[in-house]
């Protein structure tokens, strides 16, 4: 296996590591053990009721960590960049502190501050992953063409605030998923900063894949991740409304049950692809676009 | 390009810091510490004239049919009790069990205040059994600083978790044929949730007072508070339900030696219920003697 598919393994193992992390929150089963890092004192309990989840999400978790393990070590021997080097220990040791967050959940008993902290981090390492399976892969390392900034509002910059934007956004849906239990209603404040999250990642999304589609269209390299990104932004949109319907009648529900589960998670999950695919768009933006003659002469005008 | 991926990663690392930093954290908010049981309050000395407060907790309309419990997540729960049902709103002929009824407030013949009373803890504990992947009983009521003894009757193990708001929270794992977990609560909470995390279903209530004026209605919706000191009261009636239950209040006086009746009624057409655990206006006034 060559080190980009490697790091790309890594990446859908951190995503199958964030869905599980979701199936945790919506089971309610973050404190299934009130141990850690073994569960009921022991390395493999029987598996029963919730302890699947929590065990589970330990497990595929501990999986992850060896193969960031792996992945520096291949980064070390095979990658002659030392930033991208320097970007696999910065992985290592994300991925150690969200264990150790982890840890810290459940021993102080799922305080709000620092499950959103694990469920961020969850992400920021996603995002890390992310970046070094395209940093790695061919497309990125093959000679590209550079291709001027059409326009005075530059599509690397648009992205960039896209991605910061989404990234408060996943903040503020992991606070929010924290914040209340399957048997507790949704604080209503939250739940309006979210939706209007979702209306400001809509705008900026949107307008970076418009421009995206718009000013390059036959760029593949740019249009696919813009494409998958629209796609992906739709169905979040779709999955956020039916998780609000669902999660609206869930504290009358005995248990947290499956159509819940399933669309709030799937929501987490679509909510993590969309924020790779930006990372992948946003990366590739930088990658090939350079300033263009109108922007930098706008510039050089104002600083005269 | 690396000087802009560090910058880019920094940016993200400290908004991420931001963002952890301005979300609030539930335990430091919720510590509260309304303790009413103040070991300065005068203790109530028994003056062979204390009554009682009966009535009976019913339910208007066509209760909510209770709900099927998957417990397939666990087959010793599936094999041995796979008829689970949810146990919120248990009503038989229009009475209402399950419904915790407890002094709330009030002031004794005397003048003074109910508030202002201690109350001697009993030594004997209160036991909270886990047998077929549900809790025994359902509802269940504890003077502060009682006993409380958690036993576990089934083959497979329980978390057993309240989730209290003024009291300290705790999470402890129960094998089968594991030693009773005894607790006590130190500060007066009604009503303490219950939780099993391993079985998600598995809920119960405790209220907790710093006095025995508690009790929780029977199948036929009954209830009796015995040995009541003669006063007004504030007597309250809470029913699970939702996010929070609800709650109905009413006035009564207990006469010396005498019995107050005091009937709430839950479901349609009955007076305003309001969502969580606050005192709502007198509702009815009864009256009654031995």
């Amino acid at each position: 296996m060559n080190l980009n598919r490697y790091a790309i393994l890594v990446a859908c193992a951190t995503f199958f590591l964030i869905i599980a992390g979701a199936l945790v929150t919506s089971h309610d089963a973050g404190l299934a053990t009130p141990d850690w890092p073994l569960s009921n004192g022991q390395v493999f309990p029987k598996m029963v009721g919730n302890l699947f989840w929590e065990h589970g999400h330990r497990l595929i978790a501990t999986s992850v960590g060896i193969l960031t393990i792996g992945l520096v070590i291949y980064l070390y021997r095979r990658e002659k960049r030392l930033w991208v080097r320097r970007l696999g220990l910065f992985a290592l040791f994300a991925v150690v502190v969200q264990g150790l967050l982890g840890g810290l959940t459940v021993k102080f008993m799922l305080p709000l501050s620092v499950s959103t902290a694990h469920a961020t981090l969850a992400q920021l390492f996603f995002c890390t992953t992310v970046s070094i399976a395209v940093f790695t892969s061919r497309s990125w390392l093959v000679d590209r063409p550079t291709l001027e900034e059409k326009g005075s509002l530059q599509l690397r910059h648009i992205s960039v605030v896209a991605l910061m934007i989404i990234l408060v956004q996943l903040v503020i849906g992991a606070t929010l998923r924290h914040s209340a239990r399957w048997d507790q209603d949704l604080p209503k404040e939250l739940l309006f900063i979210h939706i209007g999250g979702a209306v400001i990642v809509t705008l900026i999304l949107g307008t970076a894949i418009f421009l995206v589609l718009r000013r390059h269209p036959n760029e593949p390299f740019l249009t696919r991740p813009a494409t998958f990104a629209l796609a992906l932004l739709a169905t979040q949109l779709v999955l956020g409304l039916a998780a609000y319907m669902t999660r609206l009648a869930s504290p009358y529900d005995p248990q947290p049950l499956n159509p819940m589960v399933a669309i709030t998670v799937a929501h987490v999950a679509c909510g993590a692809l969309v924020f790779a695919t930006t990372i992948v768009l946003t990366l590739r933006t930088y990658r090939v676009l350079r300033p263009g003659r109108a922007y930098e002469f706008a510039e050089s005008a104002q600083n005269a | 390009m690396f000087k802009q991926t560090k910058v880019w990663l920094v940016v993200t690392v400290a908004l991420s810091l931001l963002a952890l930093g301005s979300a609030c954290s539930k335990s430091e908010s919720e510590t509260s510490t309304n303790d009413a049981s103040s070991s300065s309050a005068k203790v109530y000395a028994s003056k062979g004239d204390e009554g009682t407060v009966k009535g009976v907790v019913s339910f208007n309309g066509a209760p909510p049919a209770p709900k099927k419990i998957d417990t397939s997540a666990d087959p010793v729960c599936a094999q041995n009790n796979p008829n689970l049902t949810t146990e919120d709103t248990v009503v038989s002929d229009g009475k209402l069990a399950n419904a915790f009824v407890y002094v709330k407030e009030g002031t004794l013949a005397d003048g003074s205040k109910f508030a202002d009373t201690g109350f001697p803890t009993p030594s004997e504990a209160v036991t909270l059994d886990q047998k077929g992947c549900h809790y025994m009983p359902h509802v269940m009521g504890i003077q502060t600083n009682q006993t409380l003894r958690v036993t576990n009757s089934d083959p497979t193990q329980h978390n057993v978790h309240p989730t209290p708001k003024n009291n300290p929270e705790w999470n402890q794992t129960q094998a089968n044929g594991a030693a009773p977990i005894e607790k006590k609560f130190a500060r007066a909470e009604v009503l303490i949730p219950v939780k099993c995390n391993q079985h998600p279903w598995m809920k119960a209530y405790v209220g907790v007072l710093k006095h025995p004026y508690y009790a929780v209605s029977g199948q036929d919706g009954s209830f009796t508070l015995k040995n009541v000191p003669p006063g007004t009261y504030t007597v309250a009636a809470w029913k699970e339900g939702g996010a929070t239950g609800s709650e109905k209040t009413m006035q009564v006086t207990v006469a010396a030696n005498g019995t107050a009746q005091a009937d709430f009624a839950f479901g349609d057409a009955t007076a305003s219920t309001k969502p969580g655990l606050q005192m709502m206006p007198a509702l009815e006034i009864h009256f009654g003697r031995h």
